[in-house]
C-alpha cells in the first residue's frame, strides 16, 4: 500500500483514481494510518481504504480466500466506460510492481485515444502497430522485440 | 464469481477510511474515470 501511496501523484497525473480493499474495517484502516503508513509515506495513504466486510468484494472479483479470510493480492485496472482491462493476481507473499501498473494505464490509455494496439514492453513513445491484411506476417519487418 | 477483461466491473459499495474519516465508497461513483482497484491480505502485513 504505502508503495502505491508514494507515488500516488504518478496516477493523479495520468486521472487515474485508486481505492485499496482488504478485510479490514474502515477503523483498523485509520490506525494503520496512523502508527504506520503516515510514517512511511509523507502524508500516509492519500485514497480510500476500502473496508471488504467478509469479502464480499473480493468474492465479486475472484480474489477472495475462504481459507484465509482474507482477499488475495488482486490489482484491477477499469476503464472510464466501466470496463475492467487489466487484472494481476498475486499470491501473498510477493508485492507488485509500481512501475508496471503505470506502464500498463498509459499502455490502455494509448489505445483508448488512438485505437492503435501497443506491442510487448510498449512505453510511451515507441512504434506501435497498425493491424490490417498487410501487417499479417510482416510484423518482423515493423517491429522487433526491444523496440 | 469471477470476473475476466473486457467485461464490466461488477458495482460495490464499502465504508472507507480517507482524511482522517469515513465515506461510503460506491464504484459507480467513479465513473467517467479510470480506477485501480489494489486488493491486499490485511494491515499491518509486510508486503
Amino acid at each position: 500500500m504505502a508503495s502505491v501511496a508514494a507515488r500516488y501523484n504518478e496516477l493523479q497525473d495520468l486521472g487515474v483514481e485508486v481505492l485499496s480493499c482488504s478485510v479490514d474495517s474502515q477503523f483498523t484502516h485509520k490506525i494503520w494510518q496512523e502508527v504506520e503508513l503516515s510514517k512511511m509515506v509523507d502524508g500516509g495513504v492519500p485514497f480510500p481504504m476500502m473496508a471488504d466486510t467478509g469479502g464480499k468484494i473480493g468474492s465479486l472479483y475472484g480474489v477472495y480466500d475462504e481459507e484465509g479470510g482474507v482477499n488475495i493480492r488482486g490489482r484491477f485496472l477499469i476503464d472510464p466506460d466501466g470496463v475492467i482491462q487489466a487484472m494481476e493476481v498475486l499470491t501473498p507473499p510477493v508485492g507488485r510492481n509500481f512501475a508496471e501498473l503505470v506502464r500498463q494505464v498509459q499502455a490502455f490509455q494509448h489505445v483508448r485515444k488512438t485505437g492503435e494496439p501497443t506491442p510487448a514492453g510498449w512505453q510511451p513513445g515507441k512504434k506501435t502497430l497498425k493491424p490490417g491484411p498487410e501487417l499479417v506476417g510482416k510484423v518482423w519487418e515493423t517491429w522487433k522485440i526491444g523496440d | 464469481m469471477s470476473v475476466k477483461v473486457g467485461q464490466k466491473a461488477p458495482d460495490f459499495e464499502a465504508n472507507a477510511y480517507i482524511d482522517g474519516g469515513f465515506k461510503k465508497v460506491k464504484l459507480s461513483d467513479y465513473k467517467d474515470k479510470w480506477v485501480v482497484i489494489c486488493f491486499y491480505p490485511g494491515d499491518f502485513t509486510f508486503v
